[in-house]
């Protein structure tokens, strides 16, 4: 209980603490925003508007109390640029990033945990070279190139076999036609999870080696009448499950760098390419309230690995007990 | 056992030995002597200029004037590569700099006597932790603009994170070890117990994780140019190369194939070479290096 | 169930650890071995059980009763001193396993499961040997949980609720639940303090012979070893140095590893300022 709560404690204080480097990187760092804003040909009546416009001419804690107040209430403000509300933006384009993460996280696992429950079992040394070398070289494969690759075999339109949708959404997302908005997704799917399947096949091996070291359960599981495979997979595979909890998290969060440049590739209009317009927009009062969601979503993301692995060994769910 | 201190050229040779004698470690000593290789050969000569255009010849396939094509100008795609390497050698070694200092930094004070400041930083490294790469480059475009050095600062801020959590468990046992008590005793300073101390118990775990860093700021770097965070426009580097190849790949598909074999392979190689130092490093695993 | 260990050795990655060894050990007897630490008798047990790392490579022959479990592809793993050795097939083993031959770790804080309650924990070899109904099984498991000396309320705890002596014990009755003919006992008090050593080698010394089963008992501790067995062999870097006798050889070593792993005995018995039981010698730490 009393980790819970310093837990959460931590949880606050990091999210304010995010907010407030989000907020100094991008309204004190810049210089006058408004100028930033306006963009370089702006005549200076226009930096005043946008000055008055976004509250900009008041002093920095006035501004960030406003901000953080906002965010408190839900409200993430206007982009300058279309002058829609930035939740509502946000919340279209999660639509498709966010399945696309689940996505891909989905092929990381099918792919990576098998595996990497092989490269532990298997005894062969050539197969385990084998499977050692395959983890280490998918794991160095830029997304881009692994989006590419994927799309020169199975684009329709671009690829040796056309079998998937190449590039875009449908316009009407998921509501019109949910089967091609789902295909579109396959081939970046595809292209973000190999990827992270690599590194979740090295932790998965990692992990299971660690807990089949000598005179362990997984000993003890053998010496009761299990096959070595038997034990690795019912015994130390259940034990490792703590540790890949984290594992999954961790991916999750150095995945989201591909997803949004195999977002771009197969031009998707998610998360990743309105930051990265917005961005390019010098939109931000936009980006600040985005860049804001995504590093809350990641340490809310943090803080569930850590409970799931907390409550997940039992060891250290009870010395808090006592 | 009576054991005569090696110099430190000796030992370094014994470690160069033992990985030039695994296959895996041969070829990351082999692709990385390249990789040098190149990047000074390109400070004074590339096949063709990189501004010299050729625009009868553009997506050309190679041929015996661009052995490796050329891009949507017609520039030479082996002369890009080639100067690339030098943007992301100096990138990668930037990045093994500042996720070593911000690392050690932060393992300095994860492990330092004062609980309070040891669990406040624990904390802060556990909570920011999960803050991806691109959202800290995003971060430091905006006031920065694009540049290498974003790639870089984002990079080292990451995996200096990370270097941080990985560390500490070996650096918290050193810390807590009789030497270190005797140390403080004779009243050696908190960062020369760092450097004499808790560094040396800590070097497998930073050869490898700082070759790693490496190999993903290679990565990072063609991910964030592509999105346009990353080095600026105009400048070679791997992640230019592969972006730039990305814009017609129905037209000619085969110029991408190489910016992204050449960031592949050299990753490996420094995936491939923290393992290797790693192991060769460890005078328990290499019985040379104790002869030595 | 007698064993029988013909020209045993263990090579792990290259280093050759244990250099052909010879034990038998007869039906129902309880024999020691005993060595320093790194001498190789963990090796000797864990070639017993099929258990040894990835990587290792053996020569020789083990047999269990009328099971040849190791020999050499040529036939009996007679005569052919260096043909390499391998093991009857992992199916075999298992079915050995938990139900001919129990084994009790030497550190249960390790080889205990974590997630698993004792009542689960205990009633694994049943379950992967048997056919048996869970109320069956909760039955046996109570009935065991007596014979170890601990109470029912222990059944739905995990191990770390446990002391350092009930997980032990924990151990020990994971191990004989299923009355197995032959019983390797790995170090099992070496983790255990002075007083619970005692108790658990009494334990375990009882049930085996009220089962009739025969025991491997592997120490380092010569005042251990003197309660638990009736005939020991001395291993010194991956030899067998001496045989007899325990009570023999603890009086009168011959060789000087036997006599210095006896004075290391009498002086941790000393050294506990417990002289009046240094015979019995129940005192050891490591």
């Amino acid at each position: 209980m009393r980790f819970l709560v310093k837990r959460l404690l931590l949880f606050a204080a990091a999210l304010v603490g995010v907010s407030m480097l989000v907020f100094a990187a991008l309204r004190i760092l810049p210089g006058d925003v408004a100028v930033v804003m306006a963009g370089t040909n702006a005549s200076a009546s226009r930096v005043a508007e946008l000055r008055a416009e976004f509250g900009l001419d008041r002093p920095y804690t006035v501004q960030y109390l406003d901000w953080a107040g906002g965010l408190l209430h839900g409200d993430l403000g206007m982009s300058a640029l279309t002058g829609r509300s930035v939740a509502a933006q946000v919340g279209r384009r999660a639509a498709i990033t966010f399945p696309l993460i689940v996505m891909s996280l989905v092929v990381a696992l099918a792919v990576g945990l098998p595996l990497g429950c092989a490269a532990s079992i298997a005894r062969s040394p050539r197969l385990r070279g084998f499977l050692r070398v395959l983890a280490i070289a998918g794991g160095a494969v830029p997304a881009l190139w692994s989006g590419l690759l994927l799309l020169l075999l199975f684009g329709r339109g671009v690829g040796l076999i056309g079998l998937f949708p190449s590039q875009g959404f449908p316009a009407d997302g998921w509501s019109g036609d949910p089967v091609r908005a789902f295909a579109s997704l396959i081939l970046p799917a595809l292209a973000t999870g190999f990827v992270a399947a690599a590194g979740i096949m090295r932790y998965t091996r990692s992990a299971l080696d660690d807990i089949a070291s000598d005179g362990g359960p997984v000993d003890m599981a053998m010496a009761c009448g299990m096959t070595r495979t038997q034990a690795m997979l019912q015994v130390g595979l259940r034990l490792a499950t703590p540790q890949l909890v984290s594992v999954v998290g961790l991916t999750f969060a150095s995945m989201i760098t591909g997803v949004m440049v195999i977002e771009n590739l197969f031009a998707l209009p998610g998360l990743g390419a309105l930051l990265v317009g917005d961005v390019g927009n010098r939109d931000l009062v936009a980006v600040e309230s985005e860049l804001f969601l995504l590093a809350a979503f990641f340490l809310i993301l943090g803080l569930i690995v850590d409970l799931t692995h907390r409550a997940l060994d039992p060891r250290l769910a009870a010395g808090e007990e006592e | 056992m009576a054991v005569t201190k090696p110099t430190p050229a000796r030992r370094a040779r014994v470690i160069l030995d033992t990985m030039w004698s695994s296959g895996t470690g041969r070829y990351a000593l082999v692709v990385l002597a390249l990789w040098a290789l190149v990047a000074l050969v390109s400070l004074f000569w590339t096949p063709l200029p990189l501004l010299a255009t050729d625009g009868y010849h553009v997506w050309a396939a190679p041929s015996a004037d661009h052995w490796l094509g050329t891009d949507g100008t017609g520039a030479d795609v082996l002369s890009w590569l080639m100067a690339g390497s030098r943007t992301n050698l100096v990138i990668a070694g930037l990045t093994v700099i500042g996720s070593a200092a911000l690392g050690l930094l932060l393992v300095g004070l994860m492990v330092a006597r004062s609980t309070a400041l040891a669990s406040v930083s624990v904390a802060v490294v556990d909570a920011l932790i999960s803050i991806p790469t691109v959202l800290i480059a995003l971060l430091l475009a905006v006031p920065f603009g694009a540049s290498a050095a974003v790639v870089v600062g984002a990079c080292s801020i990451a995996y200096g994170l990370n270097l941080a959590r990985v560390a500490r468990p070996a650096a918290l046992l050193a810390a807590r070890s009789q030497y270190v008590e005797s140390a403080r005793a004779n009243g050696a300073g908190g960062l020369r117990v760092l450097v004499q101390h808790i560094v040396p118990n800590i070097t497998p775990v930073l050869a490898v994780q700082l070759s790693m860093s490496a190999g993903t700021s290679v990565l990072a770097e063609a991910g964030l140019t592509y999105l346009g965070v990353g080095v600026g426009a105009g400048v070679p580097s791997w992640g230019h190369s592969l972006s730039t190849s990305v814009k017609l790949i129905n037209v000619f598909p085969l110029t991408v194939l190489w910016p992204g074999l050449v960031v592949t392979l050299v990753v490996i190689a420094l995936n491939l070479f923290g393992d290797a130092l790693r192991d060769a490093g460890d005078p328990v695993a290499n019985p040379l290096l104790r002869e030595a | 169930m007698s064993v029988s260990v013909r020209g045993l050795k263990v090579d792990l990655g290259g280093v050759e650890i244990v250099h052909g060894v010879d034990l038998t050990i007869g039906d129902g007897e309880r024999v020691g071995l005993i060595g320093a630490s790194g001498s190789g008798k963990s090796m000797i047990a864990k070639a017993l059980l099929g258990l040894l790392p990835q990587g290792a490579s053996l020569c020789g022959g083990i047999s269990m009763g009328d099971a040849a479990i190791l020999g050499s592809a040529s036939g009996e793993g007679n005569g052919g001193d260096s043909a390499p050795a391998s093991y009857a097939d992992e199916r075999t083993l298992a079915d050995l396993r938990g139900r001919y031959v129990g084994t009790v770790f030497q550190n249960p804080a390790r080889a205990l499961n974590p997630v698993m309650t004792v009542a689960r924990q205990i009633a694994l070899p049943l379950r992967l040997h048997y056919d048996l109904t869970a109320s069956e099984r909760a039955e046996r498991v109570r009935a065991m949980l007596g014979k170890v000396g601990l109470s029912d309320d222990v059944l739905n705890k995990r191990p770390h609720e446990l002391s350092g002596g009930q997980r032990q014990r924990v151990g020990i009755a994971t191990a004989l639940i299923t009355s197995p003919r032959f019983i390797i006992a790995d170090e099992p008090t070496t983790a255990l303090d002075s007083i619970t050593q005692r108790q658990i080698v009494d334990l375990l010394v009882s049930l085996v012979d009220d089962a009739g089963a025969s025991m491997l008992f592997i120490t380092h501790d010569f005042a251990v070893l003197s309660r638990a067995t009736t005939r020991c062999y001395v291993l010194d870097e991956g030899r067998i140095v001496e045989s007899g006798n325990t009570a023999d050889l603890l009086a009168a070593p011959e060789t000087a590893p036997a006599r210095e792993l006896v004075t290391a005995a009498r002086r941790l018995t000393l050294h506990a300022g417990d002289t009046s039981r240094a015979d019995e010698g129940g005192v050891a730490q490591s």
